[in-house]
């Protein structure tokens, strides 16, 4: 119970300035970043005309990700932004997945990788729309359909990096708690396992995937 | 006897209370929204079985978008407690 809402950090002193890093988080990311590019390797390694199964599981991958992203953008763009959508989804199956293995934690866990995630998003849409509409075009956006309404436009965008981003972390981290409370009550006996596969494996899942999409849908509607 | 309640002992209780009602009245919305997808759902499922798949990922992404104000009222609960 002592572990719920402790943070581990290192503090470095680098010409006056403090850091301060969470360090689970980035031993994690790199662990997660690890099997990442052990599942890469061992679903590549060996490739054939028939499939073994890492491979089957990568190519059920890649093609349903090429499909929603043909659906979700069109064929002008769907070369573009599907290595980043595909890499998105399999990163945060695999952060979200990561904290089933005992002495694990997810490092979205921690608000920083899913905000960074989200503010990344962000820069990528408003930045393809800048580049598919011009700078004029993006910019009159703002103001419709009323000249004083650029305010709420604004904030309407700043609130869906927020929203995305705590959407995630607020799962993730709502789960841990409940498996760590409920363990904690019933000393480890038979639930845990069952609390596990449904917050870790189902939760992680359809918010990997709810990510990735919301990221998808915020692209498409600046192309749009 | 009468037992002492200092400024910070209110401060602790009312975030605690304060938790406990964000989370009471936080999640009624989002379960009511929830139940109300799956429930269309259902019924389209029923209309037009063939679409289940895309029928269940829709209402899937539509759920965890809904869930995001309970998630909100989660993390301000979360808040109250570790941090006040």
């Amino acid at each position: 119970m002592e572990s719920i809402g402790k943070v581990s950090q290192w503090v470095f002193d680098i010409g006056g300035t403090r850091l301060v890093v969470n360090s689970t988080t980035i031993i994690m990311t790199w662990v997660v970043i690890g099997l990442v590019l052990a599942f890469a390797w061992v679903a590549t390694r060996g490739r054939g005309l028939i499939p073994g199964p890492w491979q089957q599981i990568a190519e059920f991958l890649v093609q349903w990700f090429r499909e929603l992203v043909r659906d979700a953008l069109g064929h002008a763009y769907e070369e573009r932004y599907f290595p980043l959508i595909c890499a998105l989804f399999i990163f945060l199956l695999f952060c979200n997945w990561v904290g089933v293995f005992p002495g694990m934690e997810e490092p979205t866990k921690d608000i920083n990788t899913t905000l960074g995630l989200g503010v990344m998003g962000f820069f990528i849409a408003h930045g393809t729309a800048i580049k598919v509409k011009g700078l004029k075009q993006y910019l009159k956006e703002y103001f419709e359909p009323m000249f004083f309404l650029m305010p709420l436009n604004v904030v309407g965008e700043i609130a869906k990096v927020i929203s995305i981003s705590f959407r995630l972390f607020g799962n993730i981290m709502g789960g841990s708690i409940i498996i760590i409370v409920v363990t904690h009550l019933v000393y480890g006996l038979l639930l845990p396992p069952f609390l596990y596969g449904f917050f870790g494996l189902f939760v992680g899942t359809v918010q990997a995937f709810v990510f990735t999409m919301l990221t998808l849908v915020y692209i498409s509607v600046q192309i749009r | 006897m009468a037992v002492e309640i200092s400024g910070a002992d209110i401060v602790r209780a009312a975030a605690m209370l304060g938790a406990g009602i964000a989370m009471g009245i936080g999640a009624f919305g989002p379960g009511l929204g929830e139940g109300i997808v799956a429930g269309k759902a259902c019924e389209a499922i029923g209309r037009n079985p063939r679409e289940a798949g895309l029928l269940t990922r829709t209402m899937l992404v539509g759920q965890a978008v809904a869930e995001s104000t309970g998630i909100y009222s989660l993390v301000v609960a979360l808040l109250l407690i570790f941090v006040v």
